[in-house]
């Protein structure tokens, strides 16, 4: 069994040297390399105050991106996610649902915001609209999962007294796959600011256009700048979050007690 | 009018309506090795209150199912007033609204609050529209106000499911099937968790209930004694049989299934079985 697990360790380590060298992967670069991040870090420091308002500025744009890629993406994910639960249709819906749901998956945000560029031209709206996408195809896939693990006890009770799908969705799989959903969309929105800070990168407006062009001159300095103002906000984003699950999720999947004294 | 319900033969009317459950050598299974029911016979009367006692595993809750249309036998015949169970049938489905099904883990939806839980009932009332947005009309939740005052809830209709008690909870599923204003109720083991003066209020909420609706009220238990307490007949199941079927007639204890058994022998044949 040692022997075994022995074996087992010095292919992984011999796959891993192999790799390496495969793709040019040598430590030694790494740390000769190190001395340059200080210059880029010595350069960070030169920071530009003026820049602060238009951090500012383009961060509030970067949110609001997320926000309506995350409440359109979600409002398109729901009734997709309803029909691509193995619990709730035939094969022959949830299997073309669930297709079409991986090949929208199957980009990352990066290349919509690519074809949303070609598409409607540069700016923000490139960028909402590729997260959206971004956005149903994760948080159907997350719905459906938890339509699935919906407790069957209620669904079996509401079904025995002979009411209609349509019915069955309204009053059980909504209510109870609610908590999931709340966790999603912040989850997502999370995601989403952090990702339109890189959907910059093709133009697709907020904080990521401002934070690539100014890397591409080599401006650390202004860079840090808007650097830090992400750091906060995902900060503060997910410091809200946990305020919100604790609030609403956390309490009614545990079924705790939280009447008045 | 009256000439010709008098040519009728008077067996005949009394067939048609004293029965409303009835099955004919029901097997049920799994998998197709092992049997959970074998071979089952039973008559339900209408508007009596009949109990199913046995040991977990006996098959007690299958039988329950087989009558909502829930599960389907592999052989035999089950019909209720005169129909097939399936709830795959949309004919049998019109009436699994008028049977009240309490599972027994209850099967509330445990974030929406009482008062929605127990409009639930009333769905197959309404239309698709008015269900999706949640629109009931006046008389409906004047119904469930009143059928909460009935269970003793008034006042927690506001309250979230899962913030309940469990006898709380048990009285919630109780009000749900009442509001389908049933003519079958098919409880599952509701009261086998409660301690005993719970237990008992929530068998007489039933029991009062069953009376005055006129309902046929078919209960699983665990406990032997709570069954011959509030059930005109008790059908004992051991191994997926029906081994007894017994019911109590002033101070005796009668056996319906053979005739053969006097009231001490059939004591002495349960004191066998442990209580619980």
């Amino acid at each position: 069994m040692n022997q075994k697990n022995n074996l087992i360790v010095g292919i992984i380590i011999a796959l891993l040297v192999a790799a390496s060298i495969n793709v040019d992967a040598n430590p030694l670069e790494f740390i000769e390399g190190l001395p340059n991040l200080g210059i880029v870090a010595e350069e960070m420091t030169e920071v530009e105050p003026k820049l602060f308002e238009t951090a500012l500025w383009s961060m509030f744009e970067t949110i609001q991106m997320a926000f309506i890629g995350t409440v359109v993406g979600v409002a398109i994910s729901l009734p997709l996610s309803m029909l691509a639960a193995r619990n709730l249709n035939s094969k022959y819906v949830y299997g073309p649902v669930r297709a079409i749901l991986a090949a929208i998956r199957t980009f990352p945000s990066i290349l919509w915001a690519i074809l949303f560029v070609i598409m409607v031209g540069l700016g923000p709206f490139a960028g909402v609209l590729a997260l959206i996408m971004y956005t149903v195809g994760f948080v159907a896939k997350l719905q459906y999962e938890a339509i699935e693990a919906i407790d069957s006890d209620p669904m079996d009770a509401v079904g025995s007294i002979g009411v209609s799908k349509w019915q069955l969705i309204r009053y059980v799989v909504l209510p109870e796959s609610a908590p999931h959903l709340l966790g999603q969309m912040l989850y997502m929105f999370d995601y989403n600011v952090r990702q339109s800070s890189i959907l910059g990168l093709v133009g697709a407006g907020g904080i990521g256009f401002y934070i690539i062009n100014y890397i591409k001159f080599f401006e650390y300095g202004k860079v840090a700048i808007f650097m830090v103002v992400v750091l906060a906000t995902v900060l503060i984003i997910d410091w809200v979050s946990v305020k919100i699950r604790d609030k609403y999720i956390i309490k009614s999947q545990h079924g705790m007690e939280v009447s008045a004294k | 009018m009256k000439l010709i319900q008098m040519t009728k033969p008077s067996s005949f009317s009394e067939i048609s309506t004293k029965k409303i459950i009835q099955m004919n050598d029901v097997w049920t299974s799994y998998d197709s090795k092992d049997y959970t029911l074998k071979g089952i016979n039973l008559s339900i009367d209408r508007g009596t209150n009949y109990a199913i006692v046995g040991k977990s595993g006996s098959g007690k809750s299958t039988l329950l199912k087989l009558m909502n249309g829930m599960m389907i036998p592999s052989k035999g015949i089950i019909k209720v007033d005169y129909q097939t169970p399936n709830m795959k049938n949309k004919k049998f489905k019109v009436m699994m609204h008028k049977i009240g099904y309490i599972p027994q883990s209850l099967g509330l939806i445990k974030n929406i609050t009482v008062l929605e839980n127990i409009l639930v009932g009333a769905l197959p009332r309404l239309g698709t529209v008015q269900s999706l947005f949640k629109i009931f009309p006046e008389d409906e939740i004047q119904e469930a106000k009143k059928i909460l005052k009935l269970v003793g809830l008034s006042g927690k209709e506001d309250r979230k499911a899962y913030m309940l008690s469990g006898g709380e909870k048990r009285r919630v599923a109780i009000a749900r099937a009442f509001m389908q204003k049933p003519t079958i109720l098919l409880a599952d083991e509701i009261v086998s968790e409660l301690d005993h003066v719970t237990a008992r209020e929530i068998m007489n909420l039933i029991a009062d209930a069953q009376k005055r609706m006129n309902l046929t009220a078919i209960m699983v238990h665990h406990d032997m004694q709570l069954a011959l307490e509030y059930a005109n007949r008790v059908a004992v199941i051991k191994d997926g049989e029906k081994i007894l079927e017994i019911g109590v007639e002033g101070d005796k204890i009668v056996d319906f299934q053979t005739g053969n058994l006097s009231t001490q022998e059939i004591m002495e044949l349960y004191s066998d079985e442990p209580k619980k």
